[in-house]
């Protein structure tokens, strides 16, 4: 009883899941934005993202499950196992590290173009007399300590940066570090002094709101030079220096090493398939034989034709082949997923019927 | 030719129309009408594969490739349910490597049933279902070390396959294992007909698992699918006549079958 509950729940579930989205792809663009569905279209869209979040959960855990218990039982290979697990929990760390010090220097940035964009805040409620809001001049007054403030922070940050600097001092990086932090002080300059006499000349009975455009504009170029600054600091950092090695240096290399075995086994492909046994092979090795001589420059000296030859066999017998196989596999996919839609299918492999244990 | 993003009434009348044959023929499988699917002879060669590994004593791998949840990974399941069962009834070890781990929870649920269908659920390993990784390369190198270190006598290649299907067939081929090789890409089919001893090409993959199980609904299915493919026959047929006529007669030209598909609704209806 429970079982079959359970069966008509996923059922309707994926029903409801196909109907939605065969009739998202079904109505008129137009249909779709009178009721309101192409409005929430990529926010539905994010469940799929949320489902692979949590298989990602699935393949570790099914990783720490299949290799830690070789490890604890010592079975064969364990070492490789154990090499395996600390790689992934290195490069978890490495990642998560990296991840966290991008959001420092967002944040960093942020804390600077968030107070240019009060400003504008500031202007905007004021001329649309907006209620429900501070007064003006306490939200006046908090952007000057706010501005204060994060000239304060800032400094310390650029002391400190710069006193644990690790960039090369032979490379140009670390001079254009130097011009950021020399172009950040005078910036922190000029808006500490255009904020001070903000605060010595406006009047928050007739306020002139003039000098909050160029104050607004310095305060979004400080914080982008901040962001630059960091980052370039950033990318001698040990943590980046980390990733950079273990992504870049290690990962990607031995993908481009597993890929560069395809050359190999091509070859060794090549020479399998060309052996003439049968009529077929022997259609197969003239073929393509004269792509490769239509492919290569020596053509010249053997047939000025092959490279015609070449591009018919690709552009004729070639494509209507790929095509039959790709109508075929369309069509037989479409009506997969139709059957899985509808829950018309086989228990050859969706049999809950329990049997007996061995 | 830019390719259709969003539905048009064309599309729907060619749906209803591919997907009426399926239901009819579903429907007299299930009344217990014979349904002849011709022989395929990669097919046929499963059960002659994991006897194999059986008399060797070496594992079985079964690898869905780069496949996610899709149309074209429950038409493995098929395959792979009738494997697992086959292997789980001879005692051979089955290692199912996966590159995502979407389709590894169907994957190994799949693999649990058959093992309880045969009464064998007690000898089911969970760890026989190995996640190796989302990356590609990083897969291939995991199933090359798999195939390597268990000797595998036999290895199953269903699904979608990338440039890692070649590193993957010929891992196999190195340690002499016979190979069954399935892909919808046709990029990759030339790959496999090289490298594997048997080769299922586009929707043979798809017919592969109607034709393991013979069961009514599959059958159907298949055979519904046939006819819709004649429909796509009889349209390109008309296509390439009245691209013939238009090119022969270009000042008595008529609108080709493309452009009533394409055509969206405001052209129909008017005012969308």
């Amino acid at each position: 009883m429970e079982e079959n509950y359970r069966k008509t729940l996923i059922k309707i579930l994926t029903f409801l899941g196909g109907i939605y989205f065969f009739v998202e792809f079904i109505l008129p663009k137009a249909v779709l934005e009178k009721i309101g569905v192409a409005e929430h279209h990529s926010f539905i869209s994010y469940g799929f993202i949320v489902v692979g979040s949590m298989a990602v959960g699935l393949g570790i855990i099914n990783l720490f499950m299949v290799h830690g218990s070789r490890i604890i039982f010592r079975r064969k290979d364990w070492f490789s196992s154990v090499v395996l697990l600390v790689g992934l929990l290195v490069m978890m760390f490495a990642t998560v590290s990296d991840w966290r010090s991008g959001l420092r220097i967002t944040s960093e940035t942020r804390k600077w173009t968030l107070l240019g964009e009060f400003t504008e805040v500031i202007e905007k409620d004021f001329n649309e007399k907006k209620e429900g809001v501070p007064s003006l001049d306490v939200r006046v007054n908090a952007l000057l300590e706010s501005i204060d403030q994060n000239a304060q922070q800032t400094s310390k940050l650029l002391k400190s940066k710069q006193g644990a600097s690790r960039i090369p001092k032979q490379e140009p990086k670390f001079v254009l570090a130097q011009s950021y932090a020399k172009q950040i002080a005078n910036m922190q300059q000029a808006v500490l002094s255009d904020s001070k006499e903000l605060e010595a000349s406006f009047d928050t009975e007739t306020p002139d709101f003039a000098p909050f455009a160029p104050l607004r504009q310095s305060l979004d170029q400080l914080g982008v030079t901040v962001g630059k600054f960091l980052q370039l600091h950033y990318e001698y950092s040990g943590v980046r220096q980390t990733y950079n090695f273990l992504f870049h240096g290690l990962f990607v290399s031995l993908g481009s090493a597993m890929f560069s075995l395809l050359g190999v086994y091509i070859a060794a492909a090549a020479f399998r398939a060309f052996r003439v046994k049968t009529l077929e092979s022997s259609l197969m090795m003239i073929a393509a034989v004269i792509v490769m001589l239509g492919q290569i420059p020596f053509y010249v000296y053997i047939y000025d034709g092959l490279p015609l030859w070449r591009q018919w066999l690709l552009e004729v017998p070639n494509s209507a082949a790929f095509r039959a196989i790709k109508i075929g596999a369309s069509v037989a996919g479409l009506v997969m997923a139709f059957r899985m839609w509808f829950s018309i299918e086989s228990e050859s492999f969706a049999d809950d019927t329990p049997g007996e244990s061995a | 030719m830019t390719g259709i993003e969003h539905s048009t009434p064309g599309i729907l009348v060619l749906l209803v129309l591919f997907i009426g044959p399926v239901l009819y023929y579903i429907r007299r499988a299930r009344e217990g009408r014979k349904i002849f699917v011709r022989r395929i002879a990669g097919v046929d060669a499963v059960d002659e594969a994991i006897g194999r590994s059986a008399e060797l004593g070496r594992p079985v791998a079964f690898s869905t490739g780069l496949t996610s949840v899709s149309p074209v990974l429950y038409a493995c399941l098929g395959v792979l349910s009738y494997v697992s069962a086959k292997a789980a009834r001879y005692k051979s070890k089955l290692i199912v490597p996966q590159n995502n781990p979407e389709a590894m929870a169907i994957v190994e649920d799949v693999v649990r049933d058959a093992y309880r269908s045969v009464g064998k659920l007690s000898t089911f390993d969970p760890q026989s279902i190995v996640y190796l990784s989302q990356s590609q390369f990083a897969f291939a190198s995991g199933y090359m070390g798999i195939v390597h270190r268990e000797k595998v006598a036999t290895a199953f290649l269903f699904g979608y396959f990338a440039a890692e299907s070649l590193i993957l067939a010929e891992a196999g081929q190195q340690v002499g294992a016979m190979q069954v090789g399935a892909s919808v890409s046709p990029e990759q089919v030339p790959f496999f007909i090289c490298t594997c001893d048997f080769t299922l090409i586009g929707e043979e993959l798809y017919a592969s698992s109607a034709y393991l199980s013979r069961e009514a609904v599959q059958l159907g299915s298949l055979a519904g699918q046939d006819r819709a493919k004649l429909l796509f026959f009889l349209l390109i047929v008309i296509g390439v006549c009245i691209a013939t006529w238009n090119s022969v007669f270009p000042e008595a030209a008529i609108s080709n079958i493309d452009s009533w598909i394409r055509a969206g609704y405001g052209d129909w209806f008017g005012g969308m």
